[in-house]
């Protein structure tokens, strides 16, 4: 009788331990997955390669932002609430990436504290479309729909470029990167404001 | 890090927010330098030696004098948090900006609030070189 209540015991006492060991296993963590990917922090210095990253384009976007907003042609034109657009900024580089990535970030940034832009000619496919579908297609009621010949047209457009001087030796990659930006008045074409970022970066092999 | 105990000199809008230095222990004014940093670990060779702040066309300026007293190259990153006058965040995460400083030098760093409701800062600080926790 004895024997068998010691037996039970023990018998409870490794089931226990099974459990612990098993909930021991869990995590709380609210994750899924084993593969090894894991997120990281998109504000982080990239230094993976000297190809140009994250951190070179916010870095740029920054730089752009913060001398843009403090000229007297963004203030006014904040105040007067004129357009400015963006035009696609010339990636002169020997890399590929998207420089709108660029002046995406710079026109947001400038949108919070009160600019306002209009589409550039990327985007004005589908402006267009959407213009056709309310008014030519028929298939709208016309007092409800929006009216052709209403887009505004901007009072200043960005432009610029990115250029890069690559330096190789058997033990050593440097690359420098230009970016040039300029605040430009279309009616005139007079450049109002223009300012530049360098950033350097060197590898050892 | 050995902070420099400086008091803040806050004035109006419309004149310079200067961080002056003051004897150490006189009766600080205003805020310290420290109050505006944020360190992550202790930076033994690199200090804020000046810092200074003002708000021109609505905007605040800020401009940092970093010194490495070390003699050789030291890594910085920093980046810094807008705030306004109640401590409320108004911008975005920056991102973390990388600076070389070589041995013995001093450098600015200058920066302009990338908003116009910024009133306030702080200047987050990070050298891996030389951080010990």
């Amino acid at each position: 009788m004895l024997r068998t209540l010691t037996a039970k015991r023990r018998n409870t006492l490794i089931l226990s331990l099974a459990l612990a060991a098993l909930a021991g296993c869990q995590t709380t963590s609210p994750t899924t997955g084993s593969s090894g990917v894991s997120y990281g922090d998109s504000k982080a210095v990239e230094t993976v390669t000297t190809e140009l990253g994250s951190t070179d384009i916010q870095m740029i976007s920054e730089k752009m932002t913060q001398s843009l907003i403090q000229t007297p042609e963004i203030q006014t034109l904040v105040k007067k609430r004129q357009l400015m657009m963006a035009s696609p900024v010339k990636n002169k580089t020997s890399e590929y990436f998207d420089t709108r990535l660029i002046t995406d970030t710079i026109l947001t940034q400038l949108q919070k504290n009160g600019v306002r832009y209009t589409i550039e000619s990327e985007d004005m496919q589908n402006q267009v479309d959407e213009l056709r579908r309310q008014n030519q297609s028929g298939l709208y009621n016309k007092s409800k729909s929006v009216k052709m010949g209403k887009m505004e047209g901007a009072k200043y457009r960005l432009d610029g470029s990115i250029s890069s001087i690559i330096k190789k030796t058997s033990d050593m990659k440097d690359v420098y990167y230009k970016m040039n930006l300029r605040l430009i008045e279309i009616e005139t074409g007079v450049v109002e404001w223009s300012d530049e970022k360098e950033i350097r970066k060197t590898a050892r092999r | 890090m050995k902070r420099h105990l400086y008091s803040l000199g806050i004035l109006l809008a419309t004149s310079v927010h200067a961080f002056a230095q003051a004897p150490e222990m006189a009766p600080s004014p205003g805020p310290s330098i420290a109050s505006k940093l944020e360190e992550q670990g202790k930076m033994d060779y690199l200090q804020v030696t000046d810092l200074r702040a003002t708000k021109r066309d609505n905007l605040l300026r800020i401009q940092a004098e970093i010194t490495n007293t070390h003699a050789g190259n030291q890594q910085l990153y920093y980046r810094f948090k807008w705030l306004d006058r109640d401590g409320f965040s108004v911008w975005d995460e920056e991102p973390w900006k990388p600076m070389t400083l070589y041995g013995n030098q001093k450098q600015f760093i200058n920066a302009i609030a990338p908003t116009f409701k910024a009133a306030d800062f702080r200047l987050l600080l990070q050298s891996p070189n030389n951080t010990a926790n």
